[in-house]
């Protein structure tokens, strides 16, 4: 061999694995045999699961030609899956979306327009909220239920610790001595740190009057104001009266790594309807109490689309996908399986019909919200797009600051910029 | 019976006629039939590598969200990456540190372990496939989700250290630890590189130990003067290919932090911020301009190596020059 032998095949592979970096693969969808196979997809926990999987199976009775496929998978990681799906245009053919998705769908040309369908009926959703699935003048979703923000808690151990429970309109400042006073009596977290969260910001800015997103897209709060409220929890967390850095980091959407769920605080805060997996970790003693306002009894609080259903523009079978919608949104008895698990239900005949017979958990939510009627400020508009790209920024800018390698000021304003530059 | 085993080197001899008479010919005939016997390499190359590189250097000038039309803003997500983009500097500092730490413990180790088997007899071809045998899992999110679930709180590791009065917590954590959890996984695979330093052991000729022996030297001596010369090709070899790698690592990174890149950017790896910004934030232009600096960079590191490697890789038949 020549002395360049092994040279020239180090080249070689070089070459070779460089341009495996680059290299994208896509994927495909099979069929099956005489039957009209549909995807569906959702976010959720496994009470909701049980529940879809029962309510599909109905559905799958009536329509014996269609056969559904579901996936479900925790929050972070659906909306990740979904929008790689959605790039390669291999969007599911019915997807479950958020209140923070539909623009950014609708105006993508995922989303098939429902308003057209004359298959779907929606006479009997309250107006307001089917409003809130319409980008553009066009009904691209429909909302599934209506939610709203809670501090959920282990009534037991709440009790134990000698701390008296939650009263509507406590203030943030009230908040925060409770989860101190739970600290010390309990040894865990009072509560998981609100400081990593965009949704709980919201919250806390809107008591002060202020908003995410202005109404001509531009950023609604400045860096002093997500300075102090970052100073706030940092002083918190430090206190160990919210919970610590590392399980902070371990967040993920789902109710199992939420520092009540592992057994570390005592309470959390968190989605109503979504809470319900609670149940299974902590027996019937989670309950919900209303979101803390501000010193001057503004509250932040806000009723929403909990999520919504839509379906993709390029299905092979709209037809099947506007029948499996209109089950899910319309039928009896899919409402009384599926309950309140997405939020009280949008469809006014059905919500008058299953309130009464709600039980569980169900009737938690349903009598968390009936207390809060009237009493809570008109939601935000929907998000605008760049915002599902901002939820992540704010969980990785607050972890340079709970770590310890940021000031909350250095932080907040790198968090600025970065949605400036996303807003544009 | 017998008619039919004595056909076989018949037509041995007939086949070798027929290619070597065809041989001489192939320069002639039109090269046809070689591009059909190429073209699944070629179309697989062609659609699914060299176009998809094009139309990504294309999409790094533009803004592109996936949905609408690509908008051309000329250089403006570069200048964004080296100008403003904070976090972008943290997932080079991180990928840095990564192959920095992963790709010598890996090599060391595997050359480590390659010196053990060389000299095992009984049993060599099992602990040789017991030792790759990671190396095969490796790509896999299981074994990645397993990684994490040991590294967790509460999990083996943070398990057995507690009790060894260690309380660190969960590796995957905690900044810093996290970083060195994904490495472990990466040097725990070290099968790969470890074939390839078996075959190059057994290529050193014995009569140079032997040699060294009567001279006196003992074994660092030999290890120092014979192994690790004879052997700086492979060992050139493997860093090449290894650094390559581990500056394209992105699965278990992804599965270990969860998809995050936690805790506090310490797991961001190029590729884990590359694809956040493709596919979570949209950003698909942006994260092609970051595709394309990554390849760019890959190229001058190992265009580095390969200079370097005039220094410290010995050719033993370039041995006169």
């Amino acid at each position: 061999m020549r002395a360049h032998g092994p040279r020239v095949s180090c080249v070689v592979v070089t070459v070779l694995a460089l341009c495996a970096a680059l290299a994208a693969c896509g994927g495909g969808s099979g069929g099956s045999g005489g039957k009209t196979v549909l995807r569906y997809s959702w976010w959720g926990n496994p009470d909701r699961a049980a529940r879809t999987e029962k309510a599909i199976a109905l559905f799958e009775k009536q329509h014996p030609g269609i056969e559904v496929q579901t996936s479900f998978s925790g929050y972070d990681t659906y909306i990740q899956k979904l929008a790689t799906q959605a790039a390669g245009g291999d969007a599911p053919d019915v997807m479950q979306l958020d209140y923070r998705q539909i623009n950014q769908y609708a105006q993508g040309g995922v989303l098939l327009d429902l308003g057209k369908q004359k298959d779907l009926r929606t006479g009997d959703f309250d107006k307001g909220l089917l409003g809130t699935g319409v980008v553009d003048d066009t009904q691209y979703a429909i909302p599934m239920g209506r939610g709203t923000q809670a501090v959920v808690y282990d009534a037991a151990q709440w009790r134990k610790a000698g701390v008296p429970e939650p009263r509507a309109g406590w203030t943030w400042k009230k908040w925060a001595w409770a989860m101190g006073r739970l600290a010390e009596a309990t040894g865990k977290a009072g509560s998981v740190d609100p400081g990593h969260n965009e949704d709980w910001f919201e919250i806390w800015l809107r008591g002060q009057g202020k908003s995410l997103y202005t109404e001509d897209g531009g950023l609604g709060f400045t860096t002093g104001d997500l300075t102090r409220y970052w100073e706030w929890t940092s002083e918190l967390r430090k206190r160990g009266a919210v919970s610590s850095a590392e399980q902070t980091t371990q967040l993920d959407g789902t109710v199992e790594n939420q520092p009540l769920g592992r057994g570390k605080a005592v309470s959390d805060i968190n989605w109503d309807a979504p809470s319900s997996g609670y149940e299974a970790l902590l027996g019937k003693n989670p309950k919900l109490a209303p979101m803390p306002v501000a010193e001057d009894g503004t509250p932040g609080q806000y009723f929403k689309p909990s999520m919504f259903v839509g379906a993709a523009a390029k299905t092979s079978h709209p037809k099947a996908a506007v029948a499996l919608i209109d089950f899910l949104m319309n039928d009896r008895e899919a409402a009384e399986i599926l309950g309140a698990n997405r939020g009280i239900p949008a469809n006014d005949r059905l919500r008058k019909r299953l309130i009464p017979e709600l039980d569980g958990f169900d009737k938690v939510v349903a009598d968390y919200q009936s207390g809060l009627e009237g009493k809570l400020k008109d939601p935000p508009q929907a998000p605008l797009q760049g915002d599902a790209a901002l939820q992540r920024t704010l969980q990785r800018d607050y972890d340079q600051v709970s770590f310890g390698k940021m000031s909350p000021r250095k932080a907040a304003g790198q968090f600025v910029t970065a949605a400036k530059a996303e807003l544009r | 019976m017998t008619t039919t085993t004595r056909t076989p080197p018949k037509r041995t001899a007939e086949r070798t006629a027929r290619t070597g008479s065809a041989g001489r010919r192939s320069r002639r005939e039109p090269q046809g039939a070689a591009w059909v016997f190429l073209s699944p390499w070629v179309l697989g190359a062609v659609v699914l590598t060299l176009l998809p590189m094009a139309v990504s250097l294309y999409l790094s000038f533009t803004d592109y969200n996936m949905f609408d039309a690509p908008q051309w803003i000329g250089l403006r997500n570069y200048t964004q990456m080296f100008t403003e983009d904070a976090r972008y500097w943290r997932s080079v500092v991180s990928t840095l540190t990564y192959v920095v730490i992963a790709v010598p413990l890996q090599l060391g180790l595997a050359l480590a372990v390659a010196l053990a088997l060389k000299s095992i007899r009984r049993g060599r071809g099992f602990y040789r496939s017991a030792f790759y045998a990671p190396s095969l899992l490796g790509a896999s999110m299981s074994i990645a989700l397993v990684w994490r679930a040991i590294f967790n709180d509460g999990g083996t590791v943070d398990d057995l250290l507690s009790r060894a009065g260690l309380d660190i917590g969960g590796w995957v954590n905690r900044p810093g630890w996290a970083l060195l959890a994904v490495a472990l996984l990466t040097v725990w695979q070290f099968g790969a590189p470890m074939v390839i330093f078996l075959a190059g052991l057994q290529q050193i000729p014995s009569e140079l130990y032997e040699a060294a022996a009567v001279d006196g030297a003992g074994r660092w001596r030999q290890f120092v003067s014979i192994t690790v010369p004879m052997l700086s090709p492979v060992i050139f070899f493997n860093l090449v290919l290894q650094t390559i790698q581990a500056f394209q690592v992105f699965t278990p990174a992804f599965a270990v932090s969860g998809g995050k890149g936690g805790p506090a950017d310490s797991t961001l790896f190029y590729t884990l911020y590359l694809y956040d910004r493709g596919f979570t934030a949209s950003h698909m232009g942006y994260a092609s301009a970051m595709a394309w600096v990554l390849l760019v960079a890959i190229g001058i590191v190992t265009a580095l190596l390969f200079r370097s490697s005039r220094g410290w890789v010995f050719y033993a038949n370039e041995e006169e020059r």
